[in-house]
């Protein structure tokens, strides 16, 4: 879970690393103004990276200018981003721009500890023409670092005395901070030392593990908590996401609507109707083992976008079971009457039990389910696919 | 004798007490897997399926001293203690069906584990099977027989959809492996492949990977040097893309993660690109030159 600037900026206070002076404002908070000092540089609070050349970070000598250039950057949107608050911060003069982070290395599945003496933002490509002016420090998991650690890498680094204490403090309490909180990422880029020589994080980058969050209560109290790191939703997006259900719209012209099992199929059902000539309107995981209610608004959120022709559904039923699906999808359909046919193949664990709730409800119900066809497990899955894009055609 | 698991490995169940644990339990003991014990704290003396269940596993094992895998479904929170306390009993094979454990615990997990020489398997497993010898976890028998191909995966449901691709076909599996879907694993496809290139049971081997993490990339070079044939099958392509992880993920990471850089990277390491599941038996007869 990406934090913004400025709650990266509240952990970073917490740990005793110098950010420079600021507030955060919104549009209800514009007298926050009355508390810094001039001049003054606005940061957009937005995700997306890039905010220097795309104009929101900008700069303002008195309150006034600063009031004129909040209003103008707040409701602004900034890639799928619309900006609600930005932070405000005494202007540093600056004399030297470094780049430090602390991060899981996924290739060496070790915590790893970068620092670069050529900080900002063309840290990627400093890194590529010049991989040696990376440094890289590799710890053992869960382990934080000793401050004679900082001192020694501090001092490798070749900072003069008046620096050495500063760039050690922020080493040591930054990589900490990274283990304590659990991070994937805490980066600042850039660390800067100003023309009075101190030492100050002028940005802040913190990726936490959503999946550790409980054990760290705090940040709830701080006001860290889930939030939308995608950007603007589409409106079935909307309904998903308030429903707990994992879904993207794919393409707004899709006519297949897509109803896969877990994540990993979901992918591959994308690539495979694609591959066969077909449009999927989403992507969706319905796996794991989702309730009776969930299911059922999952077909609803399908059955509900008018360019969705045909439901393909697929259950291969591991901890998911064949039988608890076929309950819901059964269930839909008395409930919905929906119109639209659906191509769907179930095979899995329960997988008799759940053939004979689709044959009873059907032996009921015969119009309802004269539009529907569920294949098992000697049917390819491919095979199924194909059909859900004939139908998808031939229904106009 | 197929890879991990086989006729004679004893299992043991650590959360057995779970619905979820109860219900595989017995799924496990139909497809005829040896289930010596199971372990739940507080609840020793009891009994799931007729397996005794104990407080610890150095109890379970004390009593069962020949079991070597251990499948794992206590919830995320409690899943690094689970598995260093396997490890720490001497168990062999971890196989973590949880899902979602803290990144950092799974580090610190794998660290243990490579001390200790043990193989763990997952988080967020469906679990291994050597078809018709033995079953850990929860995947659906249905979908497997037993023959020459070994699978690995990173998703529970397209190792299904590949072993019923190959069975339909007329081949099957020597073992099917889940990697698991968490983002940090205790095996990768390089361990996986390293494991099926030693079996005498296996001919060929099919790997599956999706976009995002780097395990399919790091597995290319070594394929390079096998002897046996690898069909990989990477999905992905039409997925919309996914978020970036600051700067310090592209100077790590370079521009992995991507289904073309997957492909890419396995291609040119000799794999066998399958487009679609059913093309999967079709290069694997093509490379065994069967049929």
């Amino acid at each position: 879970m990406r934090l913004y600037e400025f709650e990266g900026k509240m952990l970073f206070k917490r740990k005793k690393i110098p950010v420079p002076e600021g507030v955060v404002i919104d549009k209800d908070t514009i007298s926050e103004l009355d508390k810094v000092f001039y001049p003054v540089v606005i940061k957009a609070q937005v995700f997306a990276g890039g905010r220097g050349k795309a104009g929101i970070i900008q700069f303002a000598q008195n309150r006034l200018e600063a009031e004129k250039k909040i209003i103008e950057l707040l409701g602004k949107k900034h890639g799928p981003f619309v900006i609600e608050k930005v932070l405000v911060e005494r202007k540093l003069d600056i004399e030297q721009e470094l780049y430090i982070a602390a991060l899981i290395d996924r290739i060496a599945h070790k915590p790893l500890l970068m620092l670069c003496l050529q900080g900002g933002v063309d840290i990627e490509e400093i890194a590529k023409a010049n991989p040696g002016a990376i440094r890289k420090y590799y710890f053992n998991a869960g382990e934080k670092l000793f401050e004679f650690q900082a001192k020694r890498i501090a001092g490798e680094l070749g900072f003069s005395s008046d620096l050495f204490s500063g760039v050690a403090n922020v080493i040591f309490n930054l990589y900490n901070l990274f283990i304590d909180y659990e991070c994937k990422l805490a980066e600042i880029n850039p660390l800067v030392i100003t023309k009075d020589r101190k030492v100050f994080a002028l940005d802040a980058k913190v990726d936490l593990d959503e999946d550790a969050m409980f054990r760290h209560p705090d940040l709830r109290e701080m006001g860290i908590v889930a939030r939308n790191e995608i950007g603007e939703l589409t409106e079935r997006e909307k309904i998903a996401k308030a429903a707990g259900i994992p879904y993207a719209d794919v393409d707004p012209e899709g006519d297949i609507g897509v109803f896969p099992g877990g994540a990993g199929f979901g992918i591959a059902a994308l690539d495979l109707i694609t591959h066969y000539g077909g449009r999927p309107s989403n992507f969706m995981d319905s796996g794991g083992a989702p309730t009776q209610e969930k299911l059922k608004a999952m077909l609803g959120l399908l059955m509900d976008n008018p360019k969705v022709k045909v439901i393909f559904g697929a259950r291969f039923g591991g901890i998911s079971r064949c039988d608890d699906w076929a309950k819901a999808v059964v269930q839909y359909i008395l409930e919905n009457k929906p119109q639209k046919p659906m191509i769907m193949r179930m095979a899995g664990n329960m997988e008799e039990e759940g053939r004979k709730i689709f044959e009873e409800a059907k032996k009921e119900h015969p119009e309802l389910f004269k539009n529907i066809k569920i294949y098992a497990y000697d049917t390819p899955i491919e095979e199924v696919i194909k059909e859900a894009i004939r139908v998808a055609k031939e229904t106009t | 004798m197929a890879i991990l698991i086989d006729n004679n490995t004893k299992t043991i169940v650590q959360g057995i007490t779970g619905a979820n644990a109860a219900l595989h339990t017995k799924l496990m003991l139909e497809y005829g897997t040896k289930i010596v014990g199971g372990v739940t704290p507080g609840k020793g003396g009891q009994r799931v399926e007729g397996v005794p269940v104990y407080d610890t596993v150095a109890q379970c094992l004390k009593e069962h001293p020949d079991a070597t895998v251990s499948s794992i479904w206590v919830p995320a929170r409690f899943a690094k203690e689970a598995i260093l306390e396997a490890i720490d009993a001497g168990i062999k094979v971890v196989v973590v069906i949880t899902e979602r454990i803290p990144i950092h615990d799974m580090l610190y997990v794998r660290e243990k584990a490579k001390e200790k020489g043990v193989t763990v398997i997952g988080g967020n497993t469906p679990g291994v099977i050597s078809p018709g010898k033995c079953l850990v976890g929860m995947l659906p028998k249905i979908a497997f027989q037993p023959g020459r191909v070994g699978t690995v995966a990173r998703s529970g449901a397209v190792t299904y959809y590949i072993a019923n691709s190959l069975n339909l076909a007329g081949l099957g599996e020597s073992t099917s492996v889940g990697l698991g879907g968490d983002p940090i694993l205790g095996s990768n496809f390089e361990d996986i492949l390293k494991l099926f290139e030693q079996d005498p049971e296996t001919d060929a081997i099919v790997m599956a990977g999706e976009i995002g993490g780097v395990y399919e990339e790091l597995a290319a070079p070594y394929i390079k040097q096998m002897k046996k044939p690898v069909i990989a099958y990477i999905t992905g392509k039409s997925a919309p893309q996914g978020k970036r992880l600051g700067h310090a993920g592209a100077i790590i990471e370079g521009n992995m993660g991507t289904a073309d850089s997957k492909i890419e990277a396995l291609k040119n390491n000799g794999a066998l690109i399958a487009e679609t599941l059913s093309e999967i038996p079709v290069l694997v007869k093509k490379a065994l030159r069967i049929g």
